[in-house]
């Protein structure tokens, strides 16, 4: 796989030994009553069928190396993560499920063109190689931006419907008056991401960096793509999180600058 | 439904109003009001009532546009509101909520929040002189909003109402979160702040001191349909009024001519 040839491949037999390991959580919920045992079965089964049909695909395009494969590989993901993104809101945003394709998309797209075009410098561009887990990991955390974004924003216009409404009676526009709610949910959305870069390395190594490494790169060459992929993520966060919040709050506001407050 | 009598010199104008929500699904409309119409002269004072759930509180934003009717029309000071910037009708139109809101921060702080563009004056001075309006010490300028009593707080967003040098007060039930001391004090506040600027007042309330206070007209709504209308002035009954404040409207006031 890589110049210095030192990845073990697994057997499957070896795979199944791995397997094992999930028995311990099945174990201790049984013992302990947590009522996850059938949970963490079908997690078990999911995880295998959905990593050996990503697998299957991702060869197929990888020996192909077309354009158009790629592209509709994009696609997918990014319409699964912007339905992951609003999945899980309390009550569903109205338009939520375009609001969050169309910010995925914008951010998801300008970090990667950025990474692939500039930073990289990727020939051909749509290289499955690189292309597909960088996008893989730059919409990963666009979508989590906007699922905590959209979160904190709902449960804000919940919890502070009162004083969006003082602000209009005191004639702040609409935009002004959901001003400290956008603000406390784009901060929600991009302090796990700064937090991570305090402790990166520190306290686990990146999954990518780990798998560069396991892959035979030398550990200066994975930190210094895992550098990129922090950098471009903390990118991706910020640009999904704006987005996201901007049009998501649009929907509970009106023109004639009221706040809808019966949509929440 | 009773008809508005004929005004001089309105302030506001409610012809047919009327609002609905969208049901959920397989639902029908939620009607909320239904072709209410009533007016209020300039510097005169208007007083909803009715059972919690009868409309009041929407009828109260709909005035100054925070919630939008379905059908019918508001006028104030003659025009249309849909005609008028809400943000400088809601200037003109202040609202007092039920909950007093306060930011955080000082009492200065609050009394300052302000949308940029807003004009009027917030001299030091001026500040002191609305605290001192609403009964408040000016010292409190500097006190941290979060330390005030419920009664301090409300005195406090009523003062910054009043700096905006509105035409009219809006109170959505100003004093129902308030213990009967600051009841009497808000009531009080409000009636002496309504003579020395001539404020119109559109009060919601189910305090019978306030409504007294107030006179003015006594609009009772039921089910977001106007019921009665009648003037508070010497006129409505102690007993009637109260039984009705006091939510038993198994017995509503006779329609008025």
């Amino acid at each position: 796989m890589t110049a210095s040839g030192a990845v073990l491949d697994l057997s499957l037999p070896q795979l199944g030994l791995a397997l094992l390991l999930v028995g311990v959580i099945i174990a201790i919920s049984i013992y302990q009553r947590l009522g996850i045992a059938g949970d963490a079965v079908v997690g078990t089964l999911r995880a295998m069928v959905q990593l050996y049909l990503v697998g299957l695909i991702l060869a197929v395009v990888f020996r192909a190396a077309r354009w158009y494969w790629v592209l509709l590989i994009l696609v997918v993901m990014t319409a699964v993560a912007a339905q992951a993104a609003t999945g899980r809101l309390g009550k569903p945003l109205p338009g939520g499920g375009v609001i969050a394709a169309l910010a995925l998309t914008v951010s998801t797209a300008v970090t990667l063109f950025y990474v692939i075009g500039v930073v990289v410098r990727v020939r051909p561009w749509y290289e499955p190689q690189y292309i597909i887990p960088i996008a893989g990991m730059i919409l990963g955390s666009a979508m989590t931006s906007a699922a905590l974004a959209g979160d904190r924003l709902q449960s804000d216009l919940r919890s502070r419907a009162d004083e969006v409404e003082a602000r209009l009676a005191l004639g702040f526009s609409g935009r002004e008056a959901v001003q400290p709610v956008v603000r406390a949910a784009l901060r929600a959305a991009m302090i796990p991401t700064v937090n991570g870069m305090m402790t990166v390395g520190l306290v686990q190594l990146p999954g990518m960096m780990t798998g560069q490494i396991l892959a035979g790169s030398s550990p200066l060459l994975a930190i210094k793509y895992q550098l990129v992929v922090v950098f471009m993520q903390a990118a991706a966060t910020a640009i999904a999180a704006m987005l996201f919040v901007r049009l998501a709050v649009a929907r509970y506001l009106t023109p004639a600058h009221q706040f809808t407050r019966s949509r929440l | 439904m009773a008809a508005p009598p004929s005004l001089r010199d309105p302030l506001f104008e409610v012809e047919h109003l009327s609002l609905a929500y969208p049901g959920a699904s397989n639902h029908s409309p939620v009607s909320i009001l239904n072709d209410v119409s009533v007016g209020v002269e300039r510097g005169d004072a208007l007083v909803l009532v009715g059972p919690s759930g009868s409309g009041k509180s929407t009828l109260l934003r709909c005035l100054n546009r925070l919630v939008e009717p379905t059908a019918g029309r508001v006028q104030f000071d003659g025009r249309d509101i849909r005609s008028l910037d809400p943000r400088e009708l809601r200037r003109r139109a202040a609202l007092v909520m039920q909950t007093p809101v306060l930011f955080e921060g000082s009492v200065r702080d609050n009394l300052l929040v302000r949308p940029p563009d807003a004009s009027g004056d917030f001299s030091p001075g001026r500040l002191a002189s609305a605290l001192l309006d609403v009964g408040l010490d000016p010292e409190l300028l500097d006190r941290d909003a979060a330390t005030l009593s419920g009664g301090e707080k409300q005195r406090v967003t009523i003062a910054r109402a009043l700096l905006g040098d509105p035409q009219a007060l809006l109170l959505d039930e100003p004093t129902s979160a308030l213990d009967p001391p600051n009841v009497a004090l808000v009531a009080e506040t409000v009636s002496r702040l309504r003579e020395r600027y001539q404020l119109t007042i559109v009060a919601v309330t189910h305090q019978p001191d306030l409504v007294r206070r107030l006179g003015g007209g006594l609009l009772y709504l039921v089910g977001g349909v106007v019921l009665a209308y009648e003037r508070a002035d010497g006129a409505v009954s102690d007993s009637r009024l109260h039984a009705f404040l006091s939510g038993a409207q198994a017995s509503p006031p006779t329609r008025h001519p």
